[in-house]
């Protein structure tokens, strides 16, 4: 049996070591200057991939990261598990009572938010595949996707631009929580659907199966599921180790579920984020377990994926203009706009539409999990993931500030 | 502080109880009484009620006894309303079976859908004791103001000797995890000021409020609200726990997908006081 080789283990510690590392030390400089760590992650994999270092030092780039071997499945595998692990705390977040507490409008704002960019970027996409360099065999699949991409919102990165805000718990504030957690559901809904059409699913398993087993799963999850861990929970609590107990059973499921929606032609994460969302929403699944797991996860696996971005592409090379021009703004202006309609049905006023409509606008997250699995399975090209990748860190830089500025015009307009 | 009682009776082994802690109630407050009984009317169950009337002090000339059929919950909601009732007090078991809690509870229905004020007694006495020690559910809602002030006035009247106010934040394992990009000493100036913004805003509720004698005492916790406020409420020990109203009629999809008053209903922690806010 073929095994790793000395060599192959040791550099795969220098990878993870330099990697975390490298990481901390850039998002460090984020926190620095108020922006989320994922810029600084993400921007020091480009720093450390073939953009740049494997450009000026191609030798030292190639033995470090080599593109084939034992290390590079092993870090394959690493940053596998760092998606599964990243959208499981994507859906621990999503907190349905937060949901339907804030009840219609949410909804309503998330429905915009999704759809206006989600039809807009289909149209574009689907009259001009060529100038978006998508794949013409299956042109709805393809352009239904880039429509979706552009329209998700990061809950975490949004959380955060809210708590620096102080606008947390306003009304404001819950109901963009709210109305991404929606968001967050509907993408990964359409996206799985998206993949079933596209047709990974094994030999055998049609497409009307894979979307049924998709849908089933999600609703079996939910209401079967969700009543079993109500039970369930307790006795881990009680019983085991805490939380050592609870971690374990909360990460086997949610490999368990990974390999279910894998085996059914489904990314992994798919099952992990709905497994995430029936965790996270038992009343037995404490702030504090939550607490750690986010922590746990976003200090060691989110920075290996989000790293691992910028070492698998290279953004000089595959960089076109004209593609992230466009992804750009359209990814702005149709977020922005679908969400403030959203806002102002909702009765919202202006100015905290505005607010609304640059909150949702923000991402760096699961968006851009989401690009990479489009990016793995042929739904997209290199050039438009850079795209998105671009638009997710601009709309995480600006959307703070852009939100700061309206709250701070507002609250002076209050005071006079 | 309520100004017409009713008593919704049926000829159960608690009647006579809940008779009594009625009657405490009615002095307490210095409100009218009424009962209401959905059944036919049969003369042998009437001498007994009047019979339990009189065992137990009541003036049987002063006494208004409504008898009507119908659907017991609906009937029971559409009498009090009819009758300008405010508070309606009624039996409940701590915890039903799984059909009972879902479809049959008549007690549990009330609680989801009533629009009168609902006193809610799991364990009634026939020598009825005050309420000691209450908690009142002071998490965010627009209404809180009011529930913490009858809660106060409730427990004045009751001379209780503790009073524990529960708020919650919300969402707190997100917001530290996010606070967690920080330095160690702002995460927990974060922790501390989320704690601090919440016991703030139930210090600022209750200096406009008159405390007299009460010792009180504000709790912060974070979880699903309804849940944590059962939780805790067992924990404490407490005899009554006073909580707001749903802003709307409970349905079955509020149970699968649990609004927090069902966290509550599913196992009575101890005695409720369902209050209308204005």
């Amino acid at each position: 049996m073929e095994g790793l080789t000395h060599s192959d283990i040791t550099n795969i510690f220098i990878q993870i070591s330099l990697m975390l590392l490298a990481a901390r030390v850039f998002a460090e400089l984020a926190r620095k200057l108020k922006q989320p760590a994922v810029i600084g992650e993400i921007t020091v994999g480009i720093i450390l991939g073939p953009s740049l270092f494997g450009l000026l030092f191609p030798d030292a780039f190639a033995s470090i990261f080599p593109s084939s071997g034992g290390s590079s499945i092993v870090l394959d595998g690493l940053v596998q598990i760092s998606v599964v692990l990243l959208l499981f705390i994507a859906g621990l977040e999503v907190e349905l009572n937060v949901v339907w507490n804030q009840g219609r409008k949410a909804l309503m704002i998330a429905f915009f938010s999704v759809f206006v960019p989600l039809l807009i970027g289909f149209v574009v996409a689907i009259s001009f595949p060529s100038i978006l360099g998508l794949s013409s065999d299956l042109p709805f699949v393809y352009a239904l996707f880039f429509g979706l991409s552009i329209s998700i919102t990061g809950l975490a990165v949004l959380a955060r631009i809210l708590m620096d805000l102080e606008m947390f718990k306003t009304n404001n504030g819950l109901l963009m929580i709210a109305a991404a957690m929606i968001i967050d559901v509907l993408a990964w809904i359409i996206f799985s659907i998206i993949l079933s059409i596209k047709g990974d699913s094994p030999e055998g398993m049609g497409v009307v199966l894979t979307i049924g087993l998709t849908l089933g799963f999600t609703f079996l999850m939910l209401t079967v599921g969700k009543t079993i861990i109500n039970r369930v929970l307790p006795w881990i609590n009680q019983k085991m180790a805490w939380p050592g107990g609870l971690l374990s059973i909360s990460l086997s499921l949610c490999f368990l579920a990974g390999a279910f929606t894998e085996y059914i032609g489904i990314h992994a994460t798919f099952g992990a984020f709905v497994i995430g969302v029936a965790l996270g929403d038992s009343e037995h699944m404490t702030e504090k377990a939550k607490e750690i797991l986010h922590q746990f996860i976003n200090n060691i696996f989110a920075p290996l994926f989000f790293i691992s971005i910028g070492i698998k592409i290279n953004f000089i090379a595959e960089f076109n203009l004209t593609i992230v021009a466009i992804v750009v703004l359209l990814g702005f202006t149709t977020k922005v706009v679908g969400s403030y309609i959203g806002s102002k049905f909702s009765g919202i006023n202006t100015n905290n539409s505005l607010i609304i409509g640059f909150g949702l606008n923000s991402r760096g997250s699961v968006d851009i999990v989401l690009a990479l699995i489009a990016l793995e399975s042929g739904l997209i090209s290199e050039e438009i993931f850079i795209g998105l990748v671009i638009m997710a860190l601009l709309s995480s830089i600006a959307s703070g500030s852009i939100m700061k500025m309206i709250y701070k015009r507002t609250q002076s307009i209050i005071a006079k | 502080m309520f100004q017409k009682i009713a008593l919704a009776i049926a000829f159960s082994p608690r009647m006579e109880a809940l008779m009594c802690e009625t009657k405490r109630f009615a002095r307490l407050f210095n409100a009218e009484v009424i009962f209401i009984h959905i059944g036919e009317r049969i003369e042998e169950e009437e001498i007994e009620l009047n019979r339990i009337f009189e065992k137990n002090g009541f003036d049987l000339s002063k006494i208004t006894v409504i008898w009507e059929d119908g659907n017991p919950s609906k009937k029971i909601i559409s009498i009090c309303k009819r009758e300008n009732v405010d508070l309606l007090v009624t039996g409940a078991l701590k915890k039903e079976t799984f059909f009972k809690y879902h479809f049959s509870s008549i007690a549990r229905k009330m609680m989801r859908r009533s629009d009168v004020s609902l006193m809610v007694l799991i364990d009634p006495k026939i020598n009825p004791k005050p309420f000691h020690n209450i908690v009142i559910n002071g998490t965010d809602d627009p209404k809180t103001a009011e529930i913490i002030k009858k809660g106060i006035a409730l427990a004045n009247l009751e001379k209780a000797k503790l009073v524990h106010i529960l708020n919650e934040i919300q969402l707190l394992g997100l917001r530290m995890s996010m606070a967690g990009e920080d330095i160690a000493s702002k995460v927990e100036d974060t922790r501390r000021r989320l704690i601090q913004d919440e016991v703030e805003k139930i210090e600022n509720i209750l200096s406009e409020i008159d405390k007299e004698d009460l010792k009180i005492n504000i709790k912060i916790v974070s979880g699903k609200p309804g849940y944590e406020i059962s939780r805790f409420t067992e924990r404490a020990k407490a005899d009554l726990l006073v909580l707001r109203a749903p802003n709307h009629k409970l349905s079955l999809f509020d149970r699968f997908f649990p609004h927090d008053l069902e966290f509550i209903l599913n196992d009575l922690p101890t005695n409720l006081l369902i209050l209308q806010a204005n």
